[in-house]
């Protein structure tokens, strides 16, 4: 410390120039200084940006072979060297919610967005991990995936912003929320162009998987004109039309799937039913008098099987529990009109078709209600029951 | 003030060198640069300081600019250019670093100790502005070493210094005034300052804290171009943008401002650990046999090099952790261990005689330890909508206010660094807690504690802060004057006067224009004079100064001179007496004073 503050002794002793003289020196020592700077500066930025580029290359190998972790250390290196660059900290953002990570990610981001707040990019990332947290971060998934949707993208923004809502139609399918998921859908479908016939598959699975069967059987069968034995339009167009009633339609179609297609459990169980259905329906189009007599015959016998099987099953039962004007009763009027509904009356008086059936079905329907969902051909008359109280989703 | 005045530009007598013997274009060129020169030079003194202040600013930039590159580049080529580099490397550099850094101290650069606050405060109130550009060459070499070989010290302290030395050479050069070349000093440190943080404001507000220790108006302009000079220099080859980045927040309710006041409260007492354990351990380790000053630094490297194999965030400046910590980056519990190890190093580094910087460091300790704290609160109360970089933010400032007292370049510094100005409210809230609570427990402040520790006493705007100005309404009576008016009849005025004896007599002309009068004067007109003599008549001598009565008793001194008596009149209305001051009231007031 001493050193530092005591005065030389030669220190007024030294030879003094005119101020012109050293303030000209000085500016051109200024001069030089800045010169040198300039170029000391020029390499020190050269090198900087060498060394961000090269840990960033390596943090992509990394992120990309599926070493998040090993990628996080390699794109902060990068940051260190190029603190400000928003794609090395877009990078790192996402290798931190690769890594679950979500609120470190999601700081990175934040400021990334507050920087440029209509970048797709970035609020699809922020959706995403919003996605993550569950339901209670809905709102906020839903605010960044419309900002992602509708938000400005470098590359392809059309192709961009349809994949983005598919995976947005997708978060709000896996989270039952089937009101946005409609609308989203839709527009989805819309946004579809007609030569795009994966991303039409696309959206027609989506709109099944919302339940919108009308819309999709629609969608399917616009596919199906432009290939007719395309196994998965088939398929999309067989589970519409069998949730919307149209079993033989739905068997159609099934009947002309692969076998390898028909492999998948779903698909087999529908075509079963539906198979079951066509022969058991009496009100299917073109029927002779005969063949729906016969048909309201075997109906009926299954139905009244099922119905006296579960009042058995449900004898044992506390009393009381089941009151006798469900089940028995539909059984006790079944039996009472049985020497009507026998099938050479059915066919000499078709008309009592119309009379049976619905007590048919109102045994189908009590025996559901109290011994569960049916099975085989019960299945299939409990579908045609529900198919005649109409189904136009 | 006074300023030597250059003589005017004398018309040119002498043959000059180039007219005779060269072509035209030289001539003319020669003749311009003539007519330029002696419009600068012609400059008074104050003008030129000015020019200069602008000049030390371009020069303070670009050598903290080269002074950064430095430091980065002996990081680079000694530890590498990963976070994590090899466990052989952490250990061997910040040892030999230390080592070399030792012998340099030693034997070359001696005036290179220390921080860089002190040796130019020192230079300002002991050496007359003088500072051995050696010192200066020599805090860019070590600290540049030490710093980029991980020593846990910071690079804006050094900054400082080097801009104060080279504003201390070139005032020199320049031949300026004794008391221009002392006030030279600190313009430079507010440029190194400034440069090395990229924030002009709080480094002017530093300055005028702790390097000139009061505020004075004197040389504000000058250090304020200076750091805007050096500032805009530093940002044309390193970028504008501030040093931390800031993810944005919100303070929801004013309710929130509690959770700051615990980070406040937990941050101060941090700081005034760091400030006992320094004030303890450095002069028993100053006391240690002169040998071991060899292998200080070097023990404090290894130290240092072992903490950095698991967390080579404690090591250096630590900027981009901090970075990391504004971000959420750490886990609460790491962010208290980053915050400990670094207290630790950087005492360790500090203690060994390492020169380097605080500044960095405290804003480290500080974010971790405000992540931490943040983090915890969250943890407790989720509803707290402040991130943990908010806290991390707002404990930078914190512990700088708590370890280096200065609460006000705290609050600028926070604001500054991270470009943000919406945690302004919690950061006054919690750096006021944390500062009374340093303040209240650690009687002198850092630097004073340093510079006494090394055998000065130097001023301090803390102390100033704490004596009660002397104001004239201490000293003023009342009632101790006779008032007149001009038009009073020397009659009657006499015999007023009779009724206070030793009171001097006070006449009033126009508004706000106070005469005084002379007693045997009044008495003689009064005793010859026709009836209708008038009292303005017996040879009223002023205008006197006046005073207000908030004004201090140093200005009462001023004022009063050789006049027996100063009236203290209203600030509204100058004509109103409101009392007198004498030359004896206002030592009395400084005695009981000093008696108090």
């Amino acid at each position: 410390m001493a050193s530092s503050t005591s005065i030389p002794s030669d220190a007024s002793s030294r030879k003094k120039y005119s101020r012109e003289i050293v303030l000209l020196t000085t500016l051109l020592l200024l001069l030089l200084s800045v010169v040198f700077t300039a170029f000391a500066a020029r390499m020190y930025h050269k090198k900087y940006h060498v060394l961000a580029d090269e840990w960033f290359a390596r943090g992509e190998q990394d992120f990309h072979s599926g070493n998040a972790r090993a990628a996080l250390g390699d794109y902060r290196n990068a940051l260190l060297y190029s603190p400000g660059n928003t794609n090395f900290q877009f990078h790192l953002a996402q290798a931190l919610a690769g890594t679950g990570r979500d609120d470190e990610a999601r700081a990175y981001l934040t400021i990334l967005l507050s920087d440029s707040p209509g970048s797709g990019q970035i609020n699809l990332e922020l959706a995403r991990i919003a996605g993550h947290a569950g339901p209670k971060a809905m709102p906020e998934a839903l605010r960044y995936y419309h900002a992602a949707i509708y938000g400005v993208w470098d590359t392809d923004p059309i192709a961009m912003r349809w994949r983005i809502r598919k995976e947005f139609c997708e978060y709000l399918l896996n989270n039952d929320a089937m009101n946005q998921a409609e609308a989203e859908i839709i527009a989805l479908a819309d946004n579809t162009s007609g030569e795009d016939i994966p991303g039409q598959k696309i959206a027609g699975n989506l709109l099944l998987r919302a339940r919108m069967w009308s819309r999709a059987l629609q969608e399917f069968q616009t596919l199906l004109s432009h290939d007719p034995r395309d196994p998965d339009v088939l398929a999309g167009v067989a589970t519409a039309a069998f949730e919307l009633g149209q079993y033989s339609k739905a068997d159609e179609c099934l009947n002309r799937l692969p076998r390898e297609k028909l492999s998948a459990p779903d698909l087999a169980r529908m075509r079963e039913v539906s198979k079951a259905i066509v022969s058991l329906n009496p009100f299917a189009p073109g029927l002779s008098t005969d063949q729906k007599a016969k048909r309201t015959a075997t109906a009926m016998a299954l139905a009244q099987a099922r119905a006296t099987a579960c009042e058995r099953q449900s004898d044992g039962a506390p009393s009381g529990s089941h009151p006798t004007s469900g089940l028995e009763s539909a059984l006790a009027r079944s039996k009472q009109n049985e020497g009507d509904w026998t099938e050479r009356n059915l066919r000499r008086h078709p008309e009592r078709v119309e009379k049976a059936m619905p007590s048919v079905f109102e045994m189908e329907d009590a025996a559901a209600e109290r011994c569960g969902e049916p099975q085989g051909a019960d299945y299939a008359l409990w579908l045609i029951s529900r198919s005649r109280g109409g189904n136009t989703r | 003030m006074s300023f030597t005045t250059l003589p005017p530009a004398a018309p040119d007598t002498k043959p000059d060198p180039i007219s005779q013997s060269s072509s035209r274009p030289v001539r003319n060129l020669w003749a311009t640069w003539r007519s330029w020169s002696n419009r600068i030079f012609a400059l008074r003194e104050d003008q030129l300081f000015l020019f200069l202040a602008v000049l030390i600013g371009i020069f303070s930039g670009l050598a903290v600019v080269c002074f950064r590159m430095a430091i980065e580049w002996v990081h680079l080529v000694s530890l590498g250019s990963s976070m994590f580099p090899p466990v052989p490397r952490v250990l061997i550099v910040p040892t030999a670093g230390g080592l070399v850094v030792a012998l340099m101290v030693i034997y070359v650069f001696p005036g290179a100790r220390g921080s860089g606050v002190n040796q130019t405060k020192a230079a300002v109130y002991v050496s007359n502005g003088y500072i051995p550009f050696n010192a200066v060459v020599g805090k860019f070499l070590i600290c540049a070493l030490g710093i980029g070989t991980g020593q846990s010290l910071g690079p804006e302290d050094p900054s400082l210094q080097i801009g104060a030395g080279i504003a201390s050479l070139m005032g020199r050069r320049l031949n300026l005034s004794q008391e221009k070349v002392r006030l030279i000093a600190p313009v430079g440190a507010a440029a190194g300052l400034a440069a090395a943080f990229n924030a002009p404001i709080s480094s002017v507000i530093f300055v005028i804290e702790e390097v000139i220790g009061t505020w004075s108006a004197g040389v504000l302009g000058a250090i304020v171009l200076a750091a805007v000079s050096a500032v805009v220099t530093m940002r044309s080859f390193m970028g504008p943008e501030s040093l931390f980045r800031v993810p944005p927040f919100r303070i929801a309710s004013a309710g929130e401002l509690l959770a700051y006041v615990v980070l406040g409260i937990i941050g101060g007492g941090a700081s005034l650990l760091f400030l006992k354990w320094l004030a303890y351990a450095r002069p028993r380790i100053q006391k240690w046999p002169s040998w071991t000053q060899y292998f200080q630094p070097a023990a404090a490297g290894l130290m240092i090099g072992f903490i950095g194999i698991r967390l080579p965030q404690v090591m250096g400046a630590g900027y981009s952790a901090i970075d990391q910590a504004l971000h959420g980056q750490f886990s609460w519990k790491l962010l208290l261990v980053l915050a400990a190890l670094k207290i630790f190093a950087t005492g360790l580094s500090f203690l060994s005689g390492v020169p380097g910087g605080m500044f960095a460091p405290a804003l480290f300790i500080g974010a971790m330890l405000g992540g931490a704290v943040g983090s915890i609160e969250h943890h407790f109360f989720p509803s707290l909508t402040g991130t943990v970089g908010t806290y991390a933010l707002v404990g930078m400032g914190v512990f700088f206010a708590g370890f280096l007292r200065t609460p006000i370049t705290s609050v600028f510094m926070v604001i500054e660094v991270s470009g943000s100005y919406t945690a302004i409210l919690p950061i006054m809230v919690a750096n006021l807690v944390a500062y009374l609570i340093s303040r209240t427990y650690q009687k002198v402040p850092l630097f004073d504690l340093l510079a006494r520790q090394d055998g000065m006493i130097l001023p301090s705007i803390e102390e100033q802060r704490e004596q009660v100005p002397l104001t004239v309404e201490v000293a003023m009576k009342t009632d101790g004057a006779v008032v007149a008016l001009p038009d009073e009849l020397a009659r009657d005025l006499a015999r007023r006067a009779e009724a206070k004896k030793d009171a001097p007599i006070l006449v009033r002309t126009n508004p706000g224009q106070w005469l005084l009068l002379d007693r045997e004067e009044i008495r003689q007109l009064a005793a010859d004079g026709a009836m209708n003599t008038k009292a303005v008549e017996a040879k009223p001598k002023g205008p006197l100064p006046v005073l207000f009565r908030d004004q201090s008793l140093e200005d009462a001194l001023h004022a009063v001179g050789d006049w027996p008596a100063v009236p203290v009149v209203s600030r509204a209305d100058l004509s109103k007496f409101e009392g007198i001051v004498t030359l004896a009231d206002i030592l009395r007031a400084f005695r009981n004073a000093s008696l108090e």
